[in-house]
């Protein structure tokens, strides 16, 4: 694959944002209409005590992103109240539109005592077109489990004909790599599939081997089909030194299956890497992919796990551009 | 370990009968507890007879940042075959409410000795119907199915910055003990205001008839007054729609003593003929448990 940077095409730093937020557009994903395109990010508040509040906003984008039509002024959805699992933040959001409705698999955050954060999947109804949203209910759909304890998140759903297919991470373990740092969090890529979108089966195994060894960290997948085949970007760093050196930071990844099951992780062929100078030269993470019209386009953001904000690239492959007709032939999903 | 023996329950074995139960060590520099749960053997001919303490804490606490880090309490058993299952509340703590519970599976391959968890996370954790806490858990097999009664919050007070939880009797049943079906109903009706909370739901099949005694509390300032926990009492034909009666519990608190101001956390059993009821004193067992004996049973 070879992807065409557009470049960075938001900077929250440009905007007045709603609850107070500034800095950071993360983990961009798109919802396609007829002739714009909104991006759904998460920025972040600071509380009292100093700590960050992630909040869920959008911009509307021509279908070039060349040109910013409107921000979200208004909340677009709550944090969840007194002890709930997004009681601290909802970070990312994944939207999609399904039938005539548009849906959004939430990750609420909590904050713990002995580690920073726990984490767990929502799920959240939109009545108004993906203005605003409101939860199912207080709890989360997916949250720790036997074999997957901890950090439960980062959901790209997708309706299949068979049933609805989810690509997630679960945290395997919180380790203490340097003496005097806080704890560190280690996740892996997984998979669950619902008849309901509601009550999720976990397949319970992971997905995408690892590269970086056992303590790898593996975030974000985001799935499309093309030409044939299933094709997973995803992000993945070291589990330390990740914030502040260059070579430990997050990367984006890749991996193709022709079954939904095997993954075949081949990094070499993503076809996107950091820039020599600028917003994208120390980090790419949370990358989503997504169609628009006859374009394959990916979001993603750069250094500081976006806090400048995000940018675009487009597929360029014209083997893969000549039948981008056929992209959904058999998955449901009515983008 | 130091103080409390919180929430027995009981397995019983030829010679004698093993009640479990939590207790604590020292609180740490903050103030704040960890829980193990442990066991004390009492002779089957005279229950008053100790004759074996748990000398080491029979499951361990979760290593970092798992649900059961700070503490796993508490425990109800089970035997299937030659093992002995448990489940159990595990506790973590959090910044903006004091702590949250999940509940943890464990097996025992020594007749409940010790117990090996089924996995580093819960069995049960919060979903769409359970968003908060949810503990309490008393495993029992009715035939061939396994059913699972619980504590689940329902919503935390935020009381002046000192969070209190409200929960509620629910209940999961299971063909394979591991995967559990929940429909967020709450088995029994509220009955001293909409806050009341309700613990340790002990279901005892005895005549023909589903038993249930738990325990019940206001949710705020309820700590060393007449607010505090008192045993409650429901029946039920089908397990799922209970009536509640409290007034046939047939227990109370006394009037002086270890167990004066309030009564918590009853477990019933049938032994050799006798029902018998294990339960909390005063500060939720801080000064252990003690034991009734079922004197008059009328339906």
């Amino acid at each position: 694959m070879k992807w065409k940077k557009l470049g960075r095409i938001f900077d929250p730093i440009d905007y007045k944002l709603a609850n107070n937020c500034v800095e950071y557009a993360q983990s961009p994903q798109a919802l396609v209409f007829d002739d714009f395109v909104r991006i759904y990010f998460s920025t972040r508040e600071r509380d009292r005590t100093g700590k960050y509040l992630s909040h869920v906003s959008y911009v509307e984008m021509s279908k070039d992103f060349r040109e910013t039509f409107n921000i979200s002024t208004r909340t677009v959805i709550e944090l969840g109240g007194l002890g709930c699992f997004d009681e601290h933040g909802i970070f990312p959001f994944n939207i999609l539109r399904y039938k005539d409705r548009v849906l959004a698999y939430t990750t609420g955050w909590n904050r713990r005592v002995s580690v920073s954060v726990d984490a767990s999947i929502g799920l959240a109804i939109s009545n108004d077109g993906g203005l605003t949203f409101q939860r199912i209910g207080e709890g989360p759909v997916l949250s720790a489990s036997l074999h997957e304890p901890f950090l439960v998140g980062d959901a790209f759903v997708v309706p299949c004909a068979d049933a609805y297919h989810m690509w997630y991470i679960h945290g395997t373990n919180w380790s203490r790599f340097t003496n005097d740092e806080p704890p560190d969090r280690v996740y892996k890529i997984a998979h669950a599939t619902s008849n309901d979108g509601i009550s999720w089966q976990r397949e319970g195994r992971q997905i995408i081997v690892d590269k970086l060894g056992l303590d790898e960290c593996q975030a974000l997948p985001s799935v499309i089909f093309l030409n044939g085949q299933y094709h997973m970007f995803f992000c993945y760093r070291q589990p330390d030194g990740f914030r502040e050196c260059r070579d430990r930071g997050y990367r984006i990844g890749y991996a193709f299956s022709e079954d939904l099951k095997n993954w075949i992780r081949n990094d070499a062929e993503v076809g996107i890497d950091v820039a020599e100078d600028g917003w994208d030269s120390e980090m790419l993470c949370y990358p989503c992919v997504f169609r628009c019209d006859d374009k394959v386009c990916l979001l993603y953001n750069g250094n500081e796990f976006g806090r400048s904000g995000f940018g675009i690239a487009e597929l360029e492959d014209p083997k893969i551009k000549s039948t981008s007709s056929n992209i959904y032939s058999h998955i449901k999903r009515d983008l | 370990m130091k103080e409390f023996a919180q929430a027995p329950c009981t397995l019983i074995f030829d010679k004698f009968v093993r009640v479990y139960f939590s207790c604590r060590p020292q609180p740490d520099e903050n103030g704040q507890y960890v829980s193990y749960s442990a066991y004390v053997d009492l002779k089957r001919s005279d229950l008053s007879e100790i004759i074996n303490v748990a000398q080491n804490p029979i499951l361990e606490l979760g290593e970092l940042g798992t649900f059961d880090e700070f503490g796993t309490y508490p425990i109800s058993v089970i035997r299937k075959g030659k093992e002995v299952l448990a489940y159990y509340g595990g506790w973590t703590r959090c910044e903006s409410v004091p702590f949250t519970v999940a509940i943890g599976a464990a097996v025992s391959r020594n007749g409940g000795k010790s117990f090996t968890k089924l996995g580093k996370g819960p069995i049960l954790s919060s979903n769409v119907y359970d968003p908060f806490v949810l503990s309490g858990p008393k495993i029992r097999r009715f035939g061939d199915r396994w059913y699972l009664w619980y504590v689940a919050g329902t919503k935390w007070l935020a009381n002046s910055g000192k969070p209190e939880a409200v929960y509620r009797i629910r209940m999961a049943f299971s063909d394979d003990e591991l995967n559990w079906t929940r429909d967020g109903r709450n088995s029994i009706e509220s009955r001293i205001d909409e806050n009341e909370c309700q613990a340790s739901p002990d279901v005892f099949f005895y005549k023909s008839r589903y038993h249930m005694f738990f325990c019940y509390k206001y949710a705020l300032d309820f700590r060393n007054n007449e607010r505090g926990y008192r045993i409650g009492y429901a029946v039920s034909d089908d397990m799922v729609h209970w009536h509640r009666d409290d007034a046939q519990a047939g227990i109370e608190i006394s009037t002086e003593g270890w167990d004066d101001q309030s009564i918590a956390y009853p477990h019933v059993f049938e032994l050799d003929s006798t029902v018998y009821m294990l339960y909390l004193g005063n500060q939720v067992g801080r000064f252990g448990f003690g034991l009734a004996k079922l004197e008059e049973y009328r339906p």
